[in-house]
């Protein structure tokens, strides 16, 4: 299962403008674009998952074409068939845990019941051991209850890969090593191609396969020096 | 050194301004005259023509039905004068005490009509066509509270029309609201009075004038306690004059 | 008192209810389409639709009248091609509420929408919804408070529009006559006892609809 993305895409904001010229391909298992904030991991992961339409470009995955905008294919996002976890998780905040993680296996314009059940639903929160939290709403939950209820959202409909924007920045430092051992864990079991974008470096330790390096829209040619990662961005000239 | 005091000069020039405005409603050279919305043209013809012979005093109109006046005139409002389209608002103005005695007195007299737009092609001639299918609404003053919708019903129950016409009616605030549905096109016919069907003459007919069971006349009074009761007598006086008179004969009224 | 008091609440509630309805739906379509897409003249057909929020009501009548009267260019068009007269009906009340009331729930409706996190929709779009799935399941329930509070505020004006409707649709007891205009008209023949019975049963319908409300939208509970 291969990622192949070589897009262009330009953001314009009031103040500044930004150019993203993405290419890369990887085979491997786990993959990490790792770079500093405002180099364009998330614009990079949005695009991959229909999120964000480039200007130009191609984007495969496993052979097959999500996006082509010389041939005009455009994938949309419930197509594509990947779970994604979003960097503060996305939870639907007037959902409980249960109706969260049944959302994706409810057909219809009618969102799950409080009671929603089946046993894709109960196999993930056991899994996750939500079982107890299961009729409580995000904001009623630890920050690791919220990732491991996003994380079950994601995967309860089986998808064939999974994108992790920066999974473990909204952690606490002492929650997080703990986090990267159960999604470790996780990920020997479940077994599917994983594409994570990070700026934390021990993240890249952990999962990184293979590792990308992103900076100012591009990807560079080797790692930069440790020590010589901005954490904020300036702006772009 | 002085200062200035901007917002204390702005509060002051904002508190002078409110006290003018408000007591603009109290100049006491006022005359407010109530009067039927039917007469509406011909005493603003009269306003000037009075303010002339009496320097220093200002008419102020109100015109609406007769009924509507009455109700603001029992909770108090300020006028001097009343002139009302039928006994009937008038006779209630009296029971609830507030006319000035002795000042009631009939000054002119009108007439009933049915009118059509004018470019109707059903051939209305009289109340008994009202009956046709092709007439779908007929404007009529609303009688509990339009003197022309009183004249009209009884005018229609002694024809023994008014079973036929009045599930057909569409209720008119005032006469002059009657006469503008039927300029409109918007009601096949109407009844008003024939000073009224005179005003619109480009875009009304008469198609018949009605017999009512009473006289149309319009009686004037001095309201009680009104600000103004010496400038009011003189106006009541002054309606009854041959120039006045002359005036409310050409937009076609008649003897009291 | 008799039984015409209920029937003018019931045309009352009728017409409304029926106002109601449909600006629900057109404010909700409009707002969120003020909301989401960009165009040439967005502002200024914002600023066109909340018009009838600042004109007075008889003066939106007069507008109205002179439009879908009979002699109007869309009311000779009605009247030539269905055979349908607004004027007088109790359809035509419909149509005055609903252009007086329409800015309420388009300005609630739009500020709603502006203020719904599209990361929420696109949580939703890549766990496999589409577009009507996603503004059903997750747009128009986080912005439900500020719908139904435009909406409210609809049903209310519309409950009480007078100054349009008297003109559009006349005072025809049993048709037209709503509560408004029979207060209006109760005060005009001197009838006090009536008026005070009618107004006493307009503010009981109102807050009754407010209570009932209420229990649509629960307040957000404090942390």
């Amino acid at each position: 299962m291969s990622f192949e993305v070589d897009i262009r895409k330009t953001v314009r904001s009031e103040r500044r403008s930004f150019e993203l010229r993405v290419q890369f391909r990887t085979r491997a298992r786990r993959t990490v674009i790792f770079g500093p904030s405002g180099a364009g991991k998330s614009l990079t992961l949005q695009a991959i998952a229909g999120l964000l339409t480039p200007d130009a470009g191609r984007i495969a995955f496993g052979g097959e074409v999500l996006f082509d905008a010389a041939a005009q294919v455009d994938l949309p996002a419930r197509r594509r068939d990947f779970g994604y976890l979003f960097q503060d998780y996305a939870l639907f905040p007037k959902l409980n845990v249960r109706q969260n993680i049944a959302f994706a296996l409810q057909p219809g314009l009618r969102n799950p019941s409080a009671h929603a059940g089946g046993d894709a639903v109960e196999k993930w929160l056991r899994a996750f051991e939500l079982a107890e939290v299961a009729s409580q709403r995000p904001d009623e939950l630890s920050g690791g209850q919220r990732q491991r209820t996003a994380l079950a959202r994601a995967l309860v409909h089986s998808p064939r890969a999974l994108l992790l924007d920066e999974p473990f920045s909204a952690l606490d430092p002492e929650l997080r090593q703990r986090m990267r051992q159960e999604l470790d864990d996780l990920l020997q079991r479940i077994d599917i191609p994983v594409l994570m974008i990070t700026h934390d470096p021990d993240d890249l330790d952990r999962f990184g396969d293979e590792a990308l390096y992103l900076r100012d829209g591009r990807i560079a040619e080797r790692p930069l020096a440790p020590g010589a990662m901005p954490s904020r961005r300036t702006t772009v000239a | 050194m002085n200062h200035p005091h901007p917002r204390r000069e702005l509060g002051a020039a904002l508190l002078a301004a409110a006290i003018a405005t408000f007591s603009f409603a109290a100049n006491a050279a006022d005359l407010t005259v109530s009067a039927a919305a039917s007469l509406t043209n011909a005493f603003k013809e009269l306003g000037p023509a009075f303010e002339a012979q009496n320097p220093g005093t200002t008419v102020v109109f109100n015109f609406a039905s007769s009924d509507a006046l009455l109700a603001q005139i029992a909770k108090g409002a300020p006028a001097d004068v009343f002139a009302s389209a039928d006994q009937d608002a008038m006779d209630k103005a009296d029971a609830q005490k507030v006319l000035a005695a002795g000042t009631r007195r009939n000054f002119v007299g009108n007439t009933l009509v049915m009118i059509v737009p004018s470019d109707s092609t059903l051939g209305l001639k009289g109340p008994a066509d009202l009956a046709k299918l092709e007439v779908k609404r007929v404007a009529i003053g609303n009688p509990a509270s339009v003197p022309v919708g009183r004249y009209t019903r009884g005018a229609l129950e002694a024809a023994k029309l008014w079973g036929t016409v009045e599930p057909k009616a569409v209720m008119a605030q005032s006469v002059r609201q009657a006469l503008d549905y039927v300029a409109r096109g918007e009601t096949e016919a109407g009844f008003v009075y024939a000073t009224d069907a005179g005003i619109m003459k480009d875009k009304v007919k008469v198609v018949a004038t009605i017999p009512t069971e009473t006289s149309v006349t319009y009686p004037i009074a001095a309201v009680a306690g009104s600000p103004n009761p010496d400038a009011a007598r003189k106006f009541l006086d002054f309606v009854l004059t041959p120039a006045a008179q002359a005036v409310l004969a050409r937009y076609g009224f008649g003897k009291p | 008192m008799d039984a015409s008091v209920w029937i003018t609440l019931a045309l009352t509630l009728k017409v409304a209810g029926c106002a109601t309805v449909i600006n629900l739906v057109l404010g909700v379509a409009v707002g969120w389409l003020l909301a989401r897409r960009r165009f040439i003249g967005r502002e200024f057909l914002d600023a066109v639709l909340t018009l009838p929020m600042v004109l007075p009501p008889t003066v939106l009548g007069y507008y109205l009248l002179v439009v879908i009267g009979k002699r109007g260019w869309l009311g000779a068009w009605l009247q030539n091609t269905f055979g349908i007269n607004l004027i007088f009906t109790w359809q035509g009340a419909v149509l005055a509420a609903t252009i007086v009331a329409f800015p309420l729930v388009l300005k609630s409706a739009r500020t709603a929408f502006e203020l719904v996190d599209p990361q929420l929709e696109r949580a939703a779009r890549v766990l496999g919804l589409n577009e009507w799935q996603v503004f059903f399941r997750v747009t128009v329930p986080m912005a439900w408070p500020g719908i139904l509070a435009g909406t409210l505020l609809v049903f209310a004006r519309s409950l009480g529009e007078f100054g349009a409707t008297l003109m559009v649709a006349g005072s025809i007891p049993g048709r037209t006559q709503t509560l408004s205009v029979a207060v209006y008209e109760a005060v005009q023949a001197g009838e006090d006892n009536v008026a005070s019975f009618l107004v006493a049963i307009t503010s009981i319908t109102c807050i009754v609809v407010l209570l009932a409300s209420g229990r649509l939208a629960p307040t957000v509970r404090a942390r």
